[in-house]
């Protein structure tokens, strides 16, 4: 109302001032220029594609931070080439790792090896490998030289294979043998599988024992919640090492033992994890939804409260892999994990070094430690950038 | 601060009562004594009189009754192949462990703040990411590759410090023994300690007094130091204590490997002879510390940080 008087009152006193006023209120109110078709057409895809485009998930966002971890993204392919290792042993490795040619005892890294490859008489399958110095054809027979000099001969039709490339073979140990002439590389790559298999499973033990007593502490609270953390503390107090030697000794020695062993002793960690993102989302809206719903305490569990404490859980989950390869290290190197002949890297380097101290045959000791170096590090590199990745604090 | 002590109290209690069953359980999965003892060419009369000097004839509830009581007068039974008592014997190698572990841990504790800091008020710079890729080595390395690798650098290759041995050789003291197995022991201390560190601090640089504090023109050295470092210590705190009572208990592979005579060694000979009771005697020993440790770093935890009490 007063704002009208003035203007009338404005306009009515300076009748000249009239047009001035109307041509600048009109330009202010006026819309901007017109766009071109074009520019309105972009526009328009535009916002389309912004609508059309359905919003990512959690778990797309921390792929897309992990991707551009590089430390991470090493890790990983590094844990992957490990697998494929294990996976692969048999077909990678370039001898048998249970093969012995004891003239070949502790050979130094690189050493090619002679060898007559004879058939075995007990099983045709297999060959036996004779270690020589030169040889020449006479006769249907090879002679050939002894490592220690004696002249031998045997007849061509004991040898494996018909040609000459079949049963005479200069291989090449590449990172030297151990004390009884096996190849140190080979017996690598199957201890990669004893390492990342017992890993594996224990882990995925541990991680049983440990989402289910979580949830149910961490859900249910009042006095179960009481007596599992009880149960937590009391095994959180026990050293792991000796509570793990203690049960593998309990339960015999061997592959499934020290399973089982890891995995019964390892679960504290992610118990704790769990229940502490269940006191935490139990108090949000889309789970006292379930309660409106009248949904089953388990349904709650494993479809509502699990699915979005994941992230946590595998991160969890990875640092206590790489924890297990340690363990299994450890208790092999202790003689007390998966049992000889199958190589393990523990226990190849608890019978190389014994020779650190004379000062010889460090890659004995050397070679394995790596391999547990590498595969932990890998590992925990990963599990490092995942943990990143699902760190909410963190920017998109 | 007094209801707290007690409460924390009778919960150590319980938990060392639950660390006994558990023992008492896992040792009736063993072998039998009874032949362990006496090896494979025991009659069966020595035998059943070995089981029953032993208790072992009575039914289970009344052999944990009596493992019970036992445990609470302090007897962990004697060991199979010294016939000491098991108490006795871990005692007297206490002492060394102890040695090993707090110095190991003081200068875990030192070194892990200072690069922690460091690395937290310089994020990201050449500092951090080298060693901060220094500690994930650190924790990735198990124990006894650490201290063979060690052994094989600065003992074989070097030859700068000796290999194995303890520090007290004919009542003269020689420092040098101690050197090598306490650097490598701290080594996953360290990793850890500087990550915790960096983190918290990481954390408590970017809160909202700290902004005050810069806000109002603090000299830096005084934001870094008293605003910053004192609030991010806690986490800190907890590690350290942690670490330290687990390496109290926890240091078999750095004993065995150089040859120091502690309670980890006494372990793995022990284990190496299926000297059950006393691997049984270590196992209560290790988390009677273990609990102690805690309780009173629990208690000098409420003490410093008020908010412990009502958690």
């Amino acid at each position: 109302m007063q704002e009208e008087t003035r203007d009338s009152m404005m306009i009515g006193n300076e009748p000249a001032a009239v047009e001035e006023v109307r041509e600048e209120l009109l330009a202010r109110a006026s819309v901007p220029p017109r766009l071109t078709k074009e520019e309105t057409d972009r526009r328009r895809a535009e916002n389309e594609l912004v609508l059309q485009a359905t919003p990512h998930s959690l778990w797309y966002y921390s792929w897309r931070r992990l991707k551009r971890n590089r430390l991470a993204m090493a890790g990983l392919v590094i844990t992957l080439i490990l697998i494929i290792v294990a996976v692969f042993a048999s077909e990678l490795a370039p001898f048998d790792p249970d093969m012995q040619v004891l003239e070949y005892s502790t050979e130094p890294i690189g050493f090619h090896g002679n060898v007559l490859l004879t058939k075995s008489q007990v099983d045709l399958s297999q060959t036996i490998p004779i270690p020589i110095g030169e040889y020449r054809i006479q006769n249907n027979r090879v002679i050939y030289t002894t490592d220690d000099g004696r002249d031998k001969s045997i007849a061509l039709s004991l040898l494996a294979g018909n040609r000459e490339s079949d049963w005479h073979k200069t291989p090449i140990y590449y990172f030297g043998t151990d004390r009884y002439g096996r190849d140190v590389l080979s017996r690598l790559m199957y201890g990669a599988r004893v390492s990342l298999t017992v890993a594996f499973f224990a882990e995925l033990c541990s991680l049983v024992i440990g989402v289910l007593l979580g949830s149910i502490a961490g859900f249910y609270r009042g006095w179960v919640d009481d007596g599992i953390m009880w149960f937590t503390n009391v095994v959180w107090s026990i050293p792991s090492l000796l509570l793990i030697i203690a049960f593998s000794i309990a339960l015999g020695l061997g592959m499934w033992q020290t399973i089982v062993a890891i995995g019964i002793t390892e679960w504290v960690d992610m118990a704790r994890i769990v229940r502490g993102q269940f006191f935490a989302l139990r108090e949000t809206e889309y789970v006292e939804a379930t309660k409106a719903l009248g949904l089953k305490n388990m349904r709650t569990i494993f479809r509502h409260i699990l699915p979005n404490s994941l992230g946590p859980i595998i991160v969890i989950a990875t640092a206590g892999f790489a924890n297990a390869i340690i363990y299994e290290a450890s208790l092999s190197f202790l003689g007390l994990g998966v049992q000889p002949p199958t190589s393990t890297w523990g226990q190849m380097i608890h019978d190389g070094y014994g020779f650190i101290a004379a000062g010889s045959n460090w890659g004995l000791t050397l070679f394995p430690a790596l391999a547990i170096m590498l595969a932990v590090f890998a590992f925990n590199l990963f599990g490092d950038g995942l943990r990143d990745a699902f760190d909410p604090k963190l920017k998109r | 601060m007094l209801a707290f002590s007690i409460r924390r109290l009778i919960y150590s209690v319980l938990v060392i009562f639950g660390v006994v069953t558990v023992v008492f359980f896992i040792m009736n999965l063993l072998p039998d004594p009874a032949r362990m003892m006496q090896g494979q060419r025991a009659d069966l009369a020595t035998q059943q009189a070995i089981r029953h000097e032993l208790g072992l004839d009575l039914p289970a509830w009344q052999r944990y009754v009596r493992f019970l009581g036992d445990v609470a007068h302090g007897d962990l039974g004697r060991s199979f192949t010294s016939n000491r008592p098991v108490l006795e014997s871990i005692w007297e190698r206490f002492g060394a462990t102890a040695t090993l572990a707090i110095s190991s841990m003081i200068i875990a504790s030192i070194v892990g703040v200072g690069i922690g800091v460091l690395s937290a008020i310089r994020s990201y710079s050449l500092f951090d990411n080298a060693s901060m890729l220094v500690a994930l080595v650190g924790i990735s390395v198990p124990a006894f590759v650490m201290g063979l690798l060690a052994m094989l650098v600065f003992g074989s290759w070097l030859d700068w410090l000796p290999v194995s041995g303890y520090m007290w050789e004919g009542g003269e003291l020689h420092l040098e023994y101690l050197v090598l197995p306490m650097l490598v022991l701290a080594f996953r201390p360290v990793s850890i300690i500087a990550r915790v560190t960096r983190s918290s601090m990481l954390e408590v640089m970017s809160s909202d007094y700290v902004r005050t504090a810069k806000a109002k023109g603090a000299p830096w050295k005084s934001i870094v130091y008293k605003h910053a470092l004192r609030n991010a210590l806690n986490p800190v705190v907890t590690t350290v204590s942690a670490w330290l009572a687990g390496l109290l208990v926890g240091t078999y592979f750095i004993e065995y490997i150089f040859d120091w005579p502690g309670i980890g060694l006494q372990a793995v000979d022990a284990i190496s002879r299926s000297d059950f009771p006393l691997i049984q005697g270590t196992v209560i020993f290790s988390a009677l510390i273990f609990v102690v440790v805690n309780f009173i770093v629990d208690l000098i935890y409420a003490r410093l940080d008020p908010r412990v009490k009502l958690g």
